[in-house]
C-alpha cells in the first residue's frame, strides 16, 4: 500500500525538470540582471543598520541640504543631506529596509490567504466555490484604496501593521484565482485519482499531492506582487500615509524632495531611483522565472518563413497537374528540439482531380494543407522541397504574389467551422468581405452575390443568417457558409482540412456532397484531407496515405482500396467500421506514432507494424513502384520479395 | 431575462457603494477621536465643544448620525463642511468633472496606446520592436507616479517652462498629469493586448480570412483588433482602482481641483462630512465605471451579449 502510494507519488512532477530550469536561468540575461539586482537590495536592506554611515535620524541644522557629492558635496554625506540635515545615503538605505519589509510582509498576508481560499476553493468546489469565488468578484468591484487613504489618513497612530494589513488584504483574490484554475487542472490528472483509487482521504490529497505541485505559480505572481506593492507603499508614505515620521521611507523622503526641488534637486531624484532600480530588479526576476517555467516557444505573428535553400534542380513542376509538390519537408523549431512535422512528402493533383490525403492526427496532413496555402504558423517554415502551382514555386514566391493567389485561386475550408468564422463579427459582413475582396464588386453587388451564394448551398433565408454571428448558427450551417465563400470566389485548387468532423453524420454526408458537386461543375480540384479512408474511398480520384510526417502509400483509389500493399493502409482500412458485421469493429492500430523531433533510422511504421522485419529497423524504406502510378514505401514490395509475396 | 440580470447587477451596485459609505463612516466615528474636539484648538472650553457637537450633529447616537446621514445622501443632501457652511454636495460636485476628464483622457489614451503597441510588438514576436515595446513596459511598470509627476514638473515645468506645473487652467495644463497617469496605467495595458494579439493572430478564423487572400492590414485591423481588445476592456475595469490611487497623487502634485485632492485637504482638516462625501461620490463613480466597462464588453462580444438578452 504505501508502496504504491510512493510509486504515485513518483509520477507527480517533480524535480525531473530542475536542471532543465536552471539551464534556462543562465541563458536568460535579464534574468541575471534582475536576480543580481534584487540580491543586492535585499542585502543593503537587511544590513542597513551596518551599512549606513550615519544614524537616519541624526539632525544636523548647520548643514542642511548639502548637494550630493558629485555636485559639490562631501564625503561625508555621499548623497547630500535633507532639509533637517539628515544623511540621505542613510535614509535611502533604511527605506529600503522599511519598504522592504512592509512590502513583503503585505505580500505574504495576501499570498497566504489567497493560496489557502484558492486551494479550498478549487479541491472542494462546489458551495464553497462559489462563495469564495463571488466574494472575489465583489472585491474587484471595490474602491479599496479610497478605503486605505481614509483609515491611515484619520487613524491616531499609523502601525506598520495596520499598513501591512491594509496593503496585502487585496492582493488575495489574485492569487486564490491562479491557484484555483491550477488545483481544478491538477485534481483531474493520472495520479491523484490514482491516490483517491488507493484510498487517500480528501486532506492527504489536496496536501500530499495537490500542493506541490499547486504552489510553484506563486513565487512568481508574489514577486510582481512585491514590486507593485513597493510602489503602493512609496505612495502613500508620499501622501503622509505610511510609516509615521521619523521613520525614514522612499516616498517620505521624495515628499520632503518635492517640497524643496527648487533648492535641491537631486533630493526627489535619488529615492524615486531607489524606487526605479528595485521595482524594476524585481519585476525581471518575476517575468524571467515566469518566461522559465511557461516554456510555450514564442512564435505567432503574420511572418512567412521561406525556405533558405533553393529548390532542388531535380524537382520539376509536373506538366499537366495543376499541384505538384515535391519532397516538401516542414520543420517547427520549439525549445524541446526541431519538430519535423513532415518528412518529404511528393503528389501530383490534375485539374478538377480529387486528392485524399489520410491520416491520423500527427501524421502531418494539416501542416501540408498549410504548407501549400503558404499559412504555417512561425517559426514553422518550409525548409526543403517545393510547391508547384501551375508551374510556379509558391514556396519560394514573394508574399504579395502569395496574398493574391489566396482566396482567388486557392481557398481552404478548415476543420472547425465555428471557429474558422470569426465570432465577433456577423456572417453577412464575413461574406461580403470575401465576394468584395475577390470580384471587386460594388457592395450592392456584394450583397446580391451572397444571398445568390447562400441560396446555392442550400440555406433558404439568406437575409436572417447574414445578419446573424456565427455562434448563432449550427456546425453544418457554419460550413455551409463556408463552402459558400469558395463559391463565390470560384477558385482552381480547394484545399478542405477535415471539412466535416466536428458535424454529425448525416450532415457531414450533405455538406460534403454540395461540396464535391460544387467542385465537379466548377472544376475545382480538390484536396480532402481527412482521419476518415472511407471518405476518401467514396469521393476521392486519388489517395495518399501519410504516416508520421511521411509517405506510405500513394495511387489511385480504386487500386488502394482494392489491394492496399502498405501495412498501414491496410490497418486504416480494417479499422474501417463495416455495416455487415457490427461486432467487428475498429480494430485499432496498437502503439503510439514515433516522436517528431527525432531523427529516424528505418521505417516509422516498424514499432506497430505486424509484418516487420529486420530490414524496416536499418534503413527507411524507398517508394516502390507497384502500379502504373502507384507507390508504397514498404520493403514487402522491395523487387527481390516481391513475386514471393506476391504468390 | 435581460431586465433581471440588470437589476441584480444595479442591486449589487448599490451595496457595493453602501458597503464603502458604512466602512467609511464607522472608521471616520471610531477610529478617531471625538470630532467636536478635532475640530477645535487644544484647550478648547468644554461648553464650546458641546456647542460644535451638537452644531455638527455628533450628540446623537452613531446609529441615529448614520440613518440621518443615509436618509439625506438618499435626497442628495451630503451635509455640510465641517469648516465654514459650505453644503458638501456641491463641493463634490464642482469637484468631480475635474477628475473624470482626468481619468477619461488617460483611460481612452493609455487604451490607444495599448491596442498600437500591443498591435506593433505582436506583428513580429520577439523583433526589435517588441524588445523595445517590452523593455518600455517593464520600466513604464517600475515609475511611481508620484515620481514621474515630480520630475515632469522639474524637467517641462520648472527648468523648459513648456507647460504649468500646477492649477487646471487650458489644455496645456493637462499634458503633464495626463502623461504621468498614462505611464502608470499603460504598462499592464500594454502586456494585455500584445498577448492577446498574439493569441488572436493563431485562431482558425484569422488564418481562414488570411486564407481567403485578406490582406494583413484588413485581417489585423477588422479581424483581429476588435477580438483582441476584448481581454483589454476587462483590464480596464480591473484597473480602475488602480488609476483611482494614480489621480490621488497627481491631483495632489499638480494641485488638481478634483476629488482625490478634496478628500486628502478634508483628511489633514478632520473635515469629515467632506471625506464622508469625497468617498461615497468616487465609490459612485469607480461603480459606474465597472457598469460601463461590463456594458461596452457585451457590446464588443455579440456572444456575451446574447447570453444577457
Amino acid at each position: 500500500m504505501s508502496d504504491a502510494l510512493a510509486a504515485v507519488e513518483h509520477a507527480a512532477p517533480s524535480q525531473t525538470a530542475a536542471s532543465r530550469v536552471g539551464g534556462r536561468i543562465l541563458r536568460s540575461p535579464l534574468l541575471l540582471v534582475g536576480l543580481v539586482g534584487t540580491t543586492l537590495i535585499v542585502a543593503a536592506a537587511i544590513f542597513a543598520p551596518l551599512l549606513a554611515p550615519a544614524d537616519p535620524t541624526a539632525q544636523d541644522l548647520a548643514n542642511i541640504l548639502a548637494p550630493p557629492v558629485w555636485a559639490g558635496g562631501t564625503v561625508d554625506n555621499v548623497l547630500g543631506t535633507d532639509v533637517l540635515g539628515r544623511d540621505v545615503a542613510s535614509r535611502l538605505l533604511y527605506g529600503a529596509r522599511n519598504s522592504l519589509f512592509v512590502a513583503f510582509s503585505a505580500m505574504l498576508l495576501g499570498s497566504s490567504l489567497g493560496l489557502i481560499t484558492g486551494l479550498l476553493a478549487g479541491f472542494f468546489g462546489g458551495r464553497v466555490d462559489s462563495i469564495l469565488m463571488r466574494l472575489g468578484d465583489v472585491q474587484l468591484a471595490f474602491p479599496f484604496i479610497l478605503l486605505a487613504i481614509a483609515i491611515l489618513g484619520v487613524v491616531a497612530s499609523r502601525p506598520a501593521w495596520l499598513l501591512i494589513a491594509v496593503l496585502g488584504i487585496p492582493g488575495w483574490i489574485v492569487y486564490a484565482r491562479v491557484v484555483r484554475s491550477r488545483v481544478l487542472a491538477e485534481k483531474e490528472k493520472d495520479y491523484v485519482a490514482a491516490a483517491t483509487a488507493l484510498g487517500a482521504g480528501p486532506w492527504r490529497r489536496l496536501f500530499r499531492y495537490v500542493f506541490p505541485s499547486v504552489w510553484q505559480v506563486v513565487p512568481v505572481i508574489a514577486l510582481l506582487d512585491v514590486g507593485f506593492l513597493i510602489i503602493m507603499e512609496s505612495t502613500l508614505s508620499f501622501l503622509g500615509l505610511g510609516l509615521a515620521p521619523p521613520a525614514a521611507t522612499w516616498g517620505g523622503i521624495l515628499a520632503d524632495g518635492r517640497r524643496n526641488m527648487v533648492v535641491s534637486q537631486w533630493l526627489p531624484i535619488l529615492p524615486g531611483l531607489a524606487i526605479l532600480v528595485t521595482v524594476l530588479s524585481i519585476n525581471l526576476v518575476g517575468d524571467g522565472l515566469a518566461a522559465v517555467f511557461d516554456s510555450r516557444n514564442v512564435g505567432g505573428g503574420f511572418r512567412r518563413l521561406r525556405p533558405k535553400a533553393p529548390a532542388a534542380p531535380s524537382s520539376e513542376p509536373g506538366a499537366g497537374s495543376l499541384l505538384a509538390v515535391r519532397d516538401l519537408r516542414v520543420e517547427f523549431p520549439t525549445s524541446g528540439g526541431r519538430v519535423k512535422a513532415v518528412r518529404g512528402i511528393d503528389f501530383e493533383l490534375a485539374p478538377g482531380e480529387t486528392l485524399g490525403v489520410v491520416g491520423e492526427s500527427g501524421s502531418g496532413k494539416s501542416v501540408t494543407a498549410a504548407a501549400v496555402i503558404q499559412l504555417l504558423e512561425p517559426p514553422g517554415r518550409i525548409t526543403e522541397g517545393a510547391v508547384f502551382y501551375d508551374g510556379e514555386d509558391l514556396a519560394r514566391t514573394s508574399d504579395r504574389r502569395m496574398a493574391s493567389l489566396r482566396g482567388q485561386e486557392i481557398a481552404m475550408i478548415f476543420q472547425n467551422p465555428a471557429v474558422s468564422l470569426n465570432p465577433v463579427l456577423t456572417i453577412g459582413f464575413q461574406l461580403r468581405e470575401a465576394i468584395r475582396h475577390v470580384t471587386k464588386a460594388s457592395r450592392r453587388t456584394a450583397r446580391d452575390t451572397a444571398r445568390e451564394v447562400l441560396m446555392a448551398v442550400g440555406i433558404e433565408d439568406p437575409d436572417r443568417i447574414s445578419r446573424q454571428y456565427p455562434f448563432q448558427l449550427s456546425g453544418g450551417m457554419n460550413q455551409r457558409v463556408m463552402i459558400a465563400m469558395v463559391l463565390a470566389a470560384r477558385p482552381r485548387l480547394l484545399l478542405a482540412d477535415e471539412p466535416t468532423t466536428a458535424l454529425d453524420t448525416t450532415t457531414q454526408a450533405q455538406i460534403l456532397d454540395r461540396l464535391v458537386k460544387l467542385t465537379e461543375a466548377e472544376n475545382i480540384s480538390l484536396v480532402l484531407i481527412t482521419h476518415d479512408i472511407a471518405l476518401v474511398s467514396e469521393y476521392a480520384d486519388r489517395m495518399l496515405v501519410l504516416y508520421a510526417g511521411e509517405v506510405c502509400e500513394y495511387g489511385p483509389v480504386r487500386e488502394i482500396i482494392s489491394r492496399p500493399r502498405h501495412p498501414y493502409t491496410r490497418a486504416l482500412l480494417e479499422s474501417v467500421p463495416r455495416v455487415e458485421d457490427p461486432a467487428d469493429r475498429l480494430q485499432v492500430i496498437a502503439g503510439d506514432l514515433p516522436d517528431p523531433s527525432e531523427d529516424r533510422v528505418g521505417c516509422p511504421f516498424a514499432d506497430r507494424c505486424p509484418l516487420v522485419m529486420e530490414v524496416c529497423r536499418e534503413a527507411a524504406p524507398p517508394r516502390y513502384k507497384v502500379g502504373p502510378v502507384h507507390t508504397a514505401a514498404c520493403y514487402l514490395w522491395a523487387p527481390e520479395r516481391a513475386e514471393a509475396v506476391a504468390t | 431575462m435581460r431586465g433581471r440580470v440588470l437589476l441584480i447587477r444595479l442591486g449589487q451596485m448599490v451595496l457595493v457603494v453602501l458597503a464603502v459609505v458604512t466602512i467609511a463612516f464607522l472608521v471616520l466615528r471610531f477610529a478617531t477621536g471625538d470630532p467636536a474636539r478635532l475640530v477645535n484648538p487644544p484647550g478648547t472650553p468644554e461648553d464650546i465643544i458641546a456647542q460644535t457637537r451638537e452644531r455638527i450633529g455628533t450628540d446623537k447616537p452613531v446609529f441615529v448620525q448614520y440613518g440621518e446621514y443615509l436618509y439625506n445622501a438618499v435626497q442628495g443632501d451630503l451635509g455640510t463642511s465641517f469648516r465654514g457652511a459650505q453644503p458638501v454636495a456641491s463641493a463634490v460636485l464642482t469637484a468631480l468633472p475635474n477628475t473624470l476628464a482626468l481619468a477619461g483622457i488617460t483611460i481612452v489614451a493609455s487604451a490607444g496606446l495599448a491596442i498600437v503597441l500591443g498591435a506593433v510588438a505582436a506583428w513580429r514576436p520577439g523583433s526589435i520592436f517588441d524588445r523595445a515595446v517590452l523593455v518600455w513596459v517593464a520600466l513604464a511598470q517600475a515609475t511611481p507616479a508620484f515620481w514621474l509627476a515630480v520630475l515632469l514638473v522639474l524637467v517641462f515645468a520648472l527648468n523648459l517652462r513648456w507647460f504649468p506645473a500646477i492649477d487646471m487652467n487650458g489644455w496645456r495644463s493637462f499634458v503633464l498629469p495626463v502623461t504621468t497617469l498614462v505611464v502608470t496605467l499603460s504598462p499592464v495595458l500594454i502586456r494585455t493586448a500584445r498577448q492577446s494579439f498574439i493569441e488572436t493572430l493563431r485562431e482558425d478564423y484569422i488564418k481562414a480570412a488570411r486564407a481567403r487572400g485578406l490582406p494583413s492590414w484588413r485581417v489585423f485591423a477588422v479581424h483581429g483588433v476588435k477580438a483582441a481588445s476584448l481581454p483589454l476592456v476587462t483590464l480596464i475595469g480591473l484597473q480602475l482602482g488602480f488609476l483611482l490611487a494614480g489621480a490621488v497623487v497627481v491631483e495632489v502634485i499638480f494641485n488638481w481641483p478634483g476629488i482625490g485632492k478634496l478628500i486628502l485637504d478634508s483628511l489633514a482638516s478632520r473635515d469629515f462630512p467632506m471625506i464622508q462625501g469625497g468617498i461615497l461620490v468616487a465609490a459612485v463613480v469607480f461603480v459606474v465605471l465597472n457598469f460601463v466597462v461590463d456594458m461596452l464588453y457585451a457590446v464588443l462580444d455579440p456572444r456575451v451579449g446574447a447570453a444577457r438578452a
